[in-house]
Order: structure tokens, then C-alpha cells, then sequence
């Protein structure tokens, strides 16, 4: 038997710094979803059988959008395309990921219904998990139950009899475990086989007195379900107090939860810079030393020494991206601890910890798991808005999300807290960090009292998972996700705009200099840059070098620094490479700027950088989720806010000083 | 439901260690459906696990584990008939 029919499609990646794309889609092959509740265990099963890496976390809305791949079922069975819906509980959810699902079920405009589902059902949970599977079995289709997270079950004492569990829903059950990639031959068996057998027939319905009352409705796919789960297909010992309690009772206490929020985030920070300053001082040596060595030896042998394609490369490539991959380290280190954080299931306590705060600005708990999604990238979390039903909370999350500091601007929070404040640069960046949720909160509470009076507080229901060990490989697989965004950014766009400022300062702007030979201050980049520096002189930063950088981080804040790298690296070859000379620079600048008050000048800056427009990407996925007229709104509010509060820092700042 | 001998109390009013048979008599029914399906049905029995920072409250079902917001603990109510000293 052979399901398989030739032909490719590729699956889009929205995200910089989220999922990659899976094995290419087969065209025309059967279509198998993969559905179920939220945190389930979808995207890592889908994970496992295509060999993608879409973002997985224990907690619930992970996955937004709908992910394609192709799974070989077998040897002998050809391959099928698989979609890895995000997690509906039922067909009547309100908000777009969860109607995504309604459409894609009953025919709407995704399409065809897929030829199989498989419901990947949480054991520790088989009502709430075969609730959508009871739904789905009154039409006619293929249905396979997936069975996951068995072994939280049992330590909670649920036992669960497969085959019996088969025969009361009339499709099959297969267990598995996504997370240590058991039992995925079995389930492509039980795919195969539904496949070609004839399609079932529709459950029938138990009476209900009113069928257009959901609840009634609801009531009688329960009872079913009671009945189902009650034939000796499941077997629930008393559930005591379980560990998870009992550290609940600590993490998600009054006082005691938010304290431990904060000194978990700043232990990730503190971490992340301790761990990582040694390793990026190395990569920074072996940029500036043999590197750029060997690559000006071997421009002289084949002629280029001295000449502007040597400019382009040493000065623009080598001294930018170079400096920006000497962070390497210090990013794979900081989306490790997060990834631990994600898989370990403590984020859903933290968006139950931060629920008030986020009340206070008019939003739902729910808004928390976006916004924390902004501290990796911000594209990503402006696509996890739709988790939330309430268009309204959806346009004011999406405009606050530019306000979490993402990972990119932490690698010029390094820099600038080293270079200022060596001896406190891990509690500076922390610092940065808590900024960046007073910023949510301040533009929160003004948008709330402007534009968003009349929105009203949506209730807070959240599924808390059990603890779990991280594994090993999901934080390897997770880290890696994230810091290949990174690197593909450096790659990518960065590459890009080091091109173009390096062009813009190959241009000279008098005459009298050839293209490729001008000193920068005398480029067009610098004409540029000096005619934006005035608007940044009352934040004391007006200085030609940081404005230059400032605009180019529009594109992407890793820009920054590789602006910084390439203006001095261009004045003095010795500049702009190993990372203290570059500091250098960029303290003398800052003297410069901001009349001797450094430190007012240096913390002003770091606001700005925080607070105006992420990059590009951002800007794009706005436009695509709440349109242009509010983007173009974001974008003004970003740059009032980072500019007045700039301002307001450092005028403060000299006078404290 | 709950016996007439039980006292039904506020959710939000509970300590930690109460426990009883819930009661979603004050909650909109736009919202009932979504309780139901994370496992909080009528008639219940549910065990206040912890107080949570915003006045919530942190609840067990079964092997479910639901946080609640501080309004939505006020709309729910348990018939109490233990854990409380």
C-alpha cells in the first residue's frame, strides 16, 4: 500500500527566532491533523515524526499556527502530510487559534477536513483531552487517539487500559511518549490502518432537551464521556497532596510567588552574563586576532590589501557580524535556562503570579504568556496574541509586546552595562529587564485610560501542568531553535545592513576622496547620522557614532553594535574588533555627548534602545495581526515613549550627578 | 448537589485544605463551558490548593489543577464539608 504522491511544498517560518521549517509537505498526499488540548504534547510529537522543530514549552499556548510536514508512516506506507494544530480544548472556542480549529473541521475556509485526526490525549486528564474526540466522533471520520503522558498518570493513579479505552470510543488508541520519542511505530501503524479501512460511523447523541443550548449540549458529550472512561477503561486511586502542590503552595503564594518570580529571572540574567564573559572574550580575541589576521594576509596575496573590498570585508563584515557572533555564548546560555524554565511547566505559574499586574492594565493573566514570549522575540509573541478571545486585549497586548526586551537588544545591554558599569553589569541587565515590565505597565495603564477605557476584565482559568524534569534533549532541541534565529539573523538581514552602511560610508560627501577611501566622519553615513544626532542630544547620546547605530537598529537591534564596530573599525584599524577597544570608543563618545555625565547618558540610552521600534520583523508581523493603522500608532508610541522617558532619565541623571 | 446540610461558601473566602462540591450557580454560562472542560463541572469535588498572589485561588479536581483569578474565586462556590479548622 502506498500513500505517498510526489510533489512539494514548503512550510513558511514566520518567526526569527522561533519555529524552523519541518520536512517539506507532500502534495496530495493524505492529510493527518494532530489535535487536542492545549500542552498536550502536539508539537512535540509533531516534532518526532517530521523531524521539524517547531517551539514546544509546558504550558499552554505554545503553538498559535497551524504547522505542515510530512511523516514516512512506514516503509511499505508512503508518507502522509500532518498538521500540528494549536491546542483547542473543544470546536466552540472564541479566540482565532481556537476557530482556526472550528473552520478547519467543519469545512470553512482552510480547506477540506483533514483524512485522519489523531487526538493526542493527556492521560493524567482523559476528559478534558477526549472532550474534542467526543465532539469530532459525531460526524463521520477517522479518528486515532494518541495517548501521552501515561507516567504522570500513574504516579497520580490513573491507569489506563488502551484496548478497552479503544473499544468504548470505537477508534483506536495508541499510547506514546512525544517527549522520549516511544511508541511513534505503533501510532503510524494505527494511522496506516484507519486510512484504508471504511470511515466510521457518527456517534449518536445521546437526547438533549434543547440542542441549541451549548451547555445542555456539553452536559450530555460529558455524560458520554463519564461512560466511557467509567467501562474499566480507566482506573483513579484518591489523588493526595502531590509534589506539585506542595510547591505551588510556595510559587504561586501572595508575596512569596512574585518575590520568587523576580529572583528566578534575575538568576537566568545573572547567570547568563557571569557564564558567558569568559567564552565571549575568547570568540572576541579569535575575531580580532587570527581571524581578521589571516583575512588581511589573504587579501594581500591576491592583490586587495588596502583596497575597498578589504574596507568591505575587514572593516564591515569582519568587524560586525564578527562582534555580533561573539555573543553566541551568551545567547545559547540564556535560551538554555529559559528553555529549562519552559519545560520544567513553570511559566503557567508565573502568568498566574503576574495575573494582577496585568489586570491592572486591563488584561487577561492569559496577556502574560505572549508578553513573557517577547522576552525571547517579540515576532513570535505578536503571533501568540491569538490565543486571546478578546480582539480588543489582542490590538493592546500586540502594541505592548514591543515593550518587552527581546534577546537581540540584550547583546547592546552587554556591551553598554560592561563598558559603564563592569562591576554591576548582570544586575543592570536584570535591571533592563525590569524596566521592560514597568514599561508594559506605564503604557498599559495610559492606553487603558485613553483608548482602552471601555474594555472589561476577563476571567483567569488556567490548566497548571504537573512539574516535570527537563529533558535533556528538548532543551538541546529548543536552544538550538532559537539560536539558529539568531545566527540566521546575523546571517541575514544583518549582513545586509552591514552592507549598506558600509556603503554609506564608502561614499564621501566632499570632494576630493575617492569611494571606499573616505574617513567615516566624512562619509555620507556620518552627514546622516549628524543630521539625527540633535534630536538625541537632550538624552545626552547626540553624537553622530550612536544616532548612525540607533537608526540602523531600526532594522534589527543586533545592528547596533555592528554599526558601532564598523564606524570605528573604519577610523582605526586597531578599533571596533576585540571588544574592550570597541568600548573604549563608545565610553569617549558618551563623555563627549552627554557633557561628563556618562552614567546619565549611558542609562538614558539603554532606555531608548529598550523602549523605540524592535526591528522590521516586528513591525511586519504587527501589520499582518492588527493592521497598519495601528501599527503605524505602535511605531509612534514607541518612539514618544523611549524618547521622553530618554530625556527625562538623563536630565535627572545630571542633575542627580 | 449539594445537601442542604453543607455550607456553601465563596471560593474566594477559603483557605488552603478546604475542599467540597462545587457549586457554578453565580457564573456566566459563557463561561461555565470553558470550567467544565478544564475539568471544574457542577457538582465537583474540588480542593482549595493554595491562595495565589491577586487573591485567586489555586484549585484541585481529580488530577486537575486550575489557577483562578481572584473575580472568578468569587463566583464560585464550594459545599463545604471539610478542611476547614
Amino acid at each position: 500500500m502506498t500513500l505517498f504522491r510526489p510533489g512539494v511544498r514548503a512550510a513558511p517560518a514566520p518567526s526569527c527566532h522561533g519555529d524552523g521549517p519541518a520536512a517539506a509537505v507532500v502534495s496530495g498526499a493524505p492529510v493527518v491533523a494532530l489535535a487536542g488540548a492545549p500542552n498536550a504534547g502536539k508539537s512535540t510529537l509533531f516534532n518526532g515524526l517530521t523531524g521539524g522543530s517547531r517551539v514546544v514549552g509546558n504550558w499552554p499556548g505554545t503553538t498559535v499556527e497551524v504547522g505542515r510536514g510530512s511523516w514516512q508512516l512506514g516503509v511499505d506506507d508512503g508518507a502522509v502530510q500532518i498538521l500540528d494544530l494549536p491546542g483547542a480544548y473543544g470546536l466552540d472556542g472564541a479566540s482565532p487559534d481556537e476557530a482556526l480549529i472550528r473552520d478547519l473541521f467543519t469545512g470553512g475556509d482552510l480547506g477540506p477536513v483533514p483524512d485522519l485526526t489523531v487526538v493526542v490525549a493527556d492521560a493524567a486528564h482523559l476528559t478534558r483531552s477526549l472532550y474534542l474526540a467526543a465532539e469530532l466522533r459525531e460526524a463521520p471520520q477517522r479518528l486515532v487517539v494518541a495517548l501521552t503522558m501515561v507516567d504522570v498518570a500513574a504516579r497520580r493513579g490513573v491507569t489506563v487500559d488502551p484496548g478497552r479505552l479503544a473499544t468504548a470510543l470505537g477508534v483506536p488508541v495508541v499510547v506514546l511518549d512525544p517527549r522520549r520519542r516511544e511508541g511513534r511505530e505503533a501510532l503510524a501503524r494505527a494511522v496506516a490502518d484507519s486510512l484504508v479501512a471504511p470511515l466510521p460511523a457518527a456517534r449518536v447523541a445521546g437526547p438533549v432537551d434543547d440542542p441549541t443550548d451549548e451547555l445542555a449540549v456539553a452536559d450530555e458529550r460529558f455524560a458520554w464521556l463519564d461512560a466511557v472512561l467509567g467501562a474499566g477503561a480507566v482506573t483513579e486511586a484518591p489523588v493526595g497532596r502531590t509534589v506539585t502542590d506542595r510547591v505551588d503552595r510556595w510559587v504561586t503564594a501572595p508575596v512569596v510567588g512574585p518575590l520568587l518570580f523576580l529572583a528566578v529571572m534575575w538568576a537566568v540574567f545573572q547567570a547568563t552574563t557571569t557564564l558567558a564573559a569568559p567564552l565571549q572574550d575568547a570568540l572576541g580575541g579569535l575575531v580580532s586576532g587570527p581571524v581578521t589576521a589571516a583575512g588581511r594576509g589573504l587579501l594581500g596575496l591576491i592583490g586587495l590589501g588596502g583596497t575597498w573590498v578589504a574596507g568591505l570585508l575587514l572593516d564591515g563584515l569582519v568587524a560586525g557580524v564578527g562582534m555580533l557572533l561573539t555573543f553566541v555564548p551568551l545567547m545559547a546560555i540564556m535560551f538554555a535556562l529559559l528553555a529549562l524554565l519552559e519545560d520544567s511547566g513553570y511559566l503557567a505559574r508565573a502568568a498566574l503570579v503576574t495575573d494582577r499586574v496585568m489586570r491592572s492594565i486591563g488584561l487577561p493573566g492569559r496577556a502574560f504568556l505572549p508578553l513573557v514570549v517577547g522576552f525571547g522575540c517579540n515576532v513570535p509573541a505578536i503571533s501568540a496574541t491569538r490565543i486571546l478571545p478578546d480582539a480588543r486585549h489582542r490590538v493592546m497586548t500586540a502594541l505592548l509586546v514591543p515593550f518587552t526586551s527581546c534577546s537581540a537588544r540584550l547583546t547592546v545591554y552587554v556591551l553598554v552595562a560592561s563598558t559603564f558599569f563592569p562591576q554591576v553589569a548582570g544586575t543592570v541587565v536584570f535591571g533592563m529587564y525590569l524596566t521592560s515590565i514597568l514599561f508594559v505597565v506605564g503604557v498599559g495603564l495610559l492606553l487603558r485610560r485613553t483608548l482602552w477605557r471601555a474594555v472589561g476584565p476577563e476571567p483567569l482559568v488556567l490548566d497548571m501542568p504537573a512539574y516535570q524534569r527537563p529533558t535533556l534533549q528538548l532543551v538541546a532541541a529548543v536552544t538550538w531553535v532559537r539560536l539558529r534565529g539568531f545566527l540566521r539573523t546575523a546571517g541575514g538581514i544583518v549582513v545586509a545592513t552591514v552592507t549598506l552602511v558600509w556603503l554609506l560610508q564608502a561614499v564621501p560627501v566632499h570632494g576630493g576622496a575617492a569611494f571606499g577611501q573616505v574617513p567615516p566622519e566624512e562619509s555620507l553615513f556620518a552627514a546622516l547620522a549628524r543630521a539625527i544626532a540633535p534630536v538625541f542630544s537632550p538624552a545626552g547620546f547626540g553624537e553622530w557614532h550612536t544616532a548612525g547605530a540607533l537608526v540602523v537598529g531600526f532594522v534589527a537591534k543586533e545592528a547596533v553594535l555592528t554599526s558601532w564596530a564598523q564606524t570605528y573599525a573604519a577610523a582605526d584599524p586597531t578599533a571596533g574588533l576585540a571588544p574592550d577597544q570597541l568600548q573604549a570608543h563608545v565610553h569617549a563618545a558618551f563623555g563627549l555627548s552627554s557633557g561628563g555625565a556618562v552614567t546619565a547618558a549611558a542609562l538614558a540610552f539603554l532606555v531608548f534602545l529598550l523602549a523605540y521600534t524592535p526591528c522590521v520583523a516586528t513591525v511586519a508581523i504587527q501589520r499582518r495581526e492588527i493592521g497598519l493603522r495601528w501599527t503605524l500608532f505602535g511605531i509612534a508610541l514607541q518612539l514618544t515613549v523611549a524618547w521622553t522617558v530618554a530625556v527625562a532619565v538623563f536630565q535627572l541623571g545630571r542633575l542627580i550627578a | 448537589m449539594p445537601a442542604a446540610s453543607e455550607d456553601l461558601r465563596c471560593l474566594a473566602s477559603l483557605p488552603p485544605g478546604a475542599c467540597g462540591v462545587l457549586d457554578l450557580a453565580g457564573v456566566p454560562p459563557t463561561h461555565r463551558l470553558r470550567l467544565a472542560q478544564l475539568g471544574l463541572r457542577a457538582g465537583a469535588r474540588v480542593t482549595v490548593l493554595g491562595r495565589t498572589a491577586g487573591g485567586g485561588r489555586l484549585v484541585g479536581s481529580g488530577t486537575t489543577r486550575v489557577g483562578l483569578d481572584a473575580g472568578t474565586s468569587r463566583r464560585l462556590a464550594l459545599a463545604v464539608d471539610g478542611g476547614i479548622s
